[in-house]
C-alpha cells in the first residue's frame, strides 16, 4: 500500500508540474535583425534558458549544421564552429571559448544558452548583438530604436518622438498613462525614471518585460493619448478642464485599453494567418545550390509579418521555425485561428515576379454534391467553397498592390491545399526571381519589396473580408 | 492424439488454399492477356488510318502560358484511347530538349479510363510524378495543359482524376493537389488568366 501511495503521489506531482508548464506558456525569444524580426522558442533546462541554433541563425544568413554523435559542427555564412553536447567549451575560427552553461543536443538539434549568444555572434559571424534579459529580446546590429521625451506647455503635454512608426497600446488610469510597445525594438537611453515635477506630468518610468516595453507616465490631470506624424510621435496631453469630468470618469473606473494605432489594431483576433510552405523534413524545391524553398518561404513570411504589424495588422504564423506540418495541420491551424485571411507562401526558381493563386474547388458528381447538403455538412475538401468570392477579392487586392510596386504579377485559380480546406478567405503566393537568377530569391531587398507590396494589399482589405471572420 | 475429424478439416483447408492459389494465378494470366502489354513496355503505335487533327495545349514556363498547337495523327475510334494518345503526344513534346516546359525522362501516361462521357481517370506512370519539377506554377501548367488537351478530344468532359501507377497521390510534386477530381470548367476559366 505505501508503494501504491508513493506512485500515486509521484504521478500527481508530475501532472501538476505538467499543468503548471502549460499554464506558464511557451517562452519566446524575440530577435530584431536588420533584415527581419522573428521569434524563437526558448528551451528551459536546469533553470537555464536555451535557444535552438537553427531557430536563431537561419533567418540571419546561410546556415549548415551537422551532428555526429555528441559533436555539432556548424557553418554560418562561411564561418565554422564546433560544439559538444554537455560541454561549455566550443571552438571557432577565432579560437576556443566558453559558454555560460553546457551546450545541448536534443533530437539532433543544437541548443545554446541564451546568455552566451551576445558573446558568440561577434566571434562567429562578426555580428554585434545585445540581449535584454527582462524582455527576452535580442538586437542584432543597430536595430535598437531609441526615443526622446520632451515636456511642452500651452497646452501641457509630453511629446515622445520615435525614429520609425510605432503602434503602442494605451491604458489610461487615474493619475497614470501606460504605453505598451509590444513589437517595437524600443530601448531606453536615459535613466529608467525621469522626474519632471510639472503640474501635469510628474514622471516617466521605463520598464521591460516579456510582453514588451512599458512606459508609465505619472500625471496629475486627466490625460489622453494621440499619435501623429505617421506614428512617429506619441503625445500625452491634458484633457481640457471643461471636458475633464466626462472624459475622466470611465478611465478612472477601470483600465480602458485604447489602441493608438490604425483601425486594424482594435481586433482581438488576428486578421491574417501566414503559412510558410514546407519546413522540417519537407525542404520544398532546391531553388539554387544550398537555397531551399522552406527557408525562403519562412524568411518571406517573417518579413510580411513585420510589414503587416507595422501597418497595425495582427498576424499569426503557422510555423515560426523549421518544423514539419502536414497540409491538414496547416488548414486546421488556419481554421482555428479565427483570422479573416490565409496566405500560403511558396517560392519557385522559374519565371519571374509574383504569382497569386485562389483556390480551385474539386469537381463532384451530381450525387456527391447533393448528399452533404442534405445532411447540412460541408465536406473537408470543399470547405473553401463558401469563401471563394472573398478569396478572389483578397487576391485582387494583393495583385493590385504588387502591380503598383512595379512587380510582375499574375493571378489565377489552382487546385491547392491547404487552401481548399480553409474556412476563410485564402490565397497562395509564389514568388519567383525578379530576373533569371534564383539566388535573388534570398536577397533581402527583393524579399522586402515583395513583402511591402503584399502587406499593402492585405492592409487594404480591412473591412472587406468580414464574412470570413 | 489429434481427433480424426480435425485431421480431415485441416486437409480440406489445405486443399482449398491450393485451389484458390491456382485460381488466382489463372485470373492473373487472364487479366494480363486482356490488358495487352504490361506496364513498363513501350506504348503501342497509333492505329493506321486517315490522319486527323489533334489539338495540344502546350505549356511554357518562360511566360506562364498555354498555347494551342495542332498536329495530324491517325486517331483510334475509342474516346479513351484517343485521349491517351493526345496526352502521350503532349508528353513526348515536353521531353524534347528545347521544350519550354520540361518533363522528366520516361514520363508517360499508362491509360485514360472514361467512367462516363463527363468523367475521366488518367493513370500516369511513376516517372511522370517522381521526376516532375516542384513548384505551384510548373505543376499547374502540366495539369492544365493535360486537362485542356483532353477536353479538346472529349468535349463533354467535366472532371478529371489523376492517378499515379493506379494509386491516388496527394500532390503532383509537392504543390498541386491530385487527391481529388479536377473540375474541367474551373481549369478552362483559370486558363483565361494565363498568357
Amino acid at each position: 500500500m505505501p508503494k501504491v501511495r508513493y506512485i500515486l503521489l509521484r504521478v500527481t506531482l508530475a501532472l501538476l508540474l505538467l499543468a503548471a508548464g502549460f499554464a506558464a506558456g511557451q517562452r519566446k525569444l524575440t530577435v530584431y535583425a536588420p533584415q527581419t524580426t522573428y521569434q524563437a522558442d526558448v528551451l528551459v533546462r536546469e533553470g537555464v534558458d536555451y535557444v535552438g541554433l537553427a531557430d536563431l541563425l537561419e533567418p540571419l544568413g546561410r546556415l549548415e549544421t551537422r551532428v555526429e554523435g555528441s559533436r555539432l559542427t556548424l557553418v554560418f555564412n562561411g564561418a565554422a564552429a564546433e560544439f559538444q553536447d554537455g560541454h561549455r567549451q566550443y571552438r571557432s575560427s577565432a579560437g576556443k571559448f566558453e559558454l555560460s552553461a553546457n551546450f545541448l543536443i536534443v533530437d539532433n538539434r543544437g541548443y545554446l544558452p541564451i546568455a552566451s549568444v551576445p558573446q558568440m555572434l561577434p566571434r562567429l559571424a562578426n555580428l554585434q548583438a545585445e540581449f535584454h534579459a527582462a524582455s527576452r529580446r535580442f538586437f542584432v546590429g543597430n536595430t535598437q530604436m531609441h526615443f526622446s521625451a520632451e515636456l511642452r506647455h500651452d497646452p501641457a503635454r509630453l511629446v515622445l518622438s520615435f525614429p520609425a512608426p510605432v503602434n503602442p497600446t494605451s491604458l489610461i488610469e487615474k493619475n497614470r498613462v501606460r504605453l505598451l510597445f509590444r513589437r517595437e525594438p524600443l530601448v531606453n537611453s536615459g535613466p529608467e525614471t525621469a522626474n519632471y515635477g510639472d503640474a501635469f506630468v510628474q514622471s516617466t518610468t521605463y520598464s521591460e518585460s516579456p510582453e514588451g516595453v512599458e512606459l508609465d507616465v505619472a500625471v496629475l490631470q486627466p490625460a489622453r493619448v494621440t499619435v501623429g506624424d505617421n506614428g512617429r510621435t506619441v503625445t500625452v496631453s491634458a484633457v481640457a478642464q471643461a471636458a475633464a469630468p466626462a472624459a475622466a470618469a470611465p478611465a478612472a473606473t477601470s483600465q480602458t485599453p485604447v489602441q493608438a494605432g490604425q483601425p486594424h489594431a482594435e481586433r482581438s483576433r488576428p486578421f491574417v494567418i501566414l503559412d510558410a510552405a514546407h519546413g522540417g523534413s519537407d525542404n520544398g524545391i532546391e531553388l539554387a545550390p544550398g537555397l531551399e524553398e522552406k527557408s525562403v518561404t519562412l524568411a518571406l513570411a517573417r518579413r510580411l509579418q513585420r510589414e503587416l504589424e507595422n501597418r497595425g495588422v495582427q498576424v499569426v504564423l503557422t510555423r515560426t521555425a523549421d518544423n514539419t506540418l502536414s497540409l491538414d495541420q496547416r488548414a486546421a491551424a488556419a481554421n482555428g485561428s479565427h483570422a479573416a485571411l490565409l496566405v500560403s507562401i511558396h517560392a519557385a526558381p522559374n519565371g519571374h515576379g509574383v504569382r497569386i493563386y485562389t483556390p480551385m474547388i474539386p469537381a463532384r458528381g451530381s450525387a456527391q454534391q447533393t448528399e452533404p447538403a442534405k445532411r447540412g455538412m460541408q465536406p473537408w475538401e470543399l470547405a473553401q467553397q463558401p469563401y471563394l468570392q472573398l478569396s478572389a477579392r483578397a487576391a485582387e487586392a494583393m495583385a493590385g498592390a504588387c502591380t503598383a510596386q512595379g512587380l510582375a504579377v499574375r493571378s489565377s485559380a489552382a487546385p491547392l491545399r491547404p487552401l481548399n480546406n480553409a474556412t476563410l478567405a485564402s490565397v497562395a503566393v509564389e514568388i519567383a526571381p525578379p530576373q533569371a537568377d534564383p539566388k535573388e530569391l534570398s536577397a533581402a531587398g527583393y524579399q522586402q519589396k515583395v513583402a511591402a507590396a503584399l502587406a499593402a494589399g492585405i492592409a487594404s482589405l480591412d473591412g472587406k473580408l468580414e464574412g470570413a471572420q | 492424439m489429434i481427433p480424426r475429424r480435425l485431421q480431415v478439416m485441416i486437409v480440406l483447408l489445405v486443399l482449398a488454399i491450393l485451389a484458390m492459389a491456382s485460381y488466382l494465378v489463372y485470373l492473373k494470366r487472364k487479366a494480363e492477356a486482356i490488358s495487352g502489354a504490361p506496364s513498363g513496355q513501350p506504348i503501342s503505335a497509333p492505329l493506321p488510318g486517315p490522319p486527323q487533327q489533334l489539338t495540344l495545349f502546350v505549356a511554357s514556363d518562360e511566360d506562364d502560358s498555354l498555347t494551342t498547337t495542332v498536329v495530324s495523327s491517325a486517331l483510334p475510334s475509342d474516346a479513351g484511347q484517343r485521349a491517351r494518345l493526345a496526352l502521350h503526344t503532349l508528353i513526348l513534346r515536353y521531353q524534347q530538349k528545347d521544350s519550354p516546359h520540361r518533363l522528366g525522362d520516361g514520363a508517360d501516361v499508362h491509360e485514360v479510363y472514361l467512367l462516363d462521357p463527363a468523367s475521366a481517370v488518367v493513370n500516369l506512370n511513376a516517372a511522370f510524378a517522381d521526376k516532375h519539377q516542384s513548384g505551384v506554377e510548373v505543376e499547374q501548367l502540366s495539369v492544365f495543359s493535360m486537362v485542356r488537351t483532353m477536353k479538346a478530344q472529349l468535349p463533354q468532359l467535366a472532371r478529371v482524376r489523376f492517378l499515379v501507377e493506379g494509386k491516388s497521390r496527394v500532390t503532383l510534386a509537392g504543390h498541386v493537389d491530385l487527391s481529388d477530381w479536377i473540375d474541367v470548367g474551373s481549369v478552362v476559366d483559370a486558363c483565361r488568366e494565363l498568357h
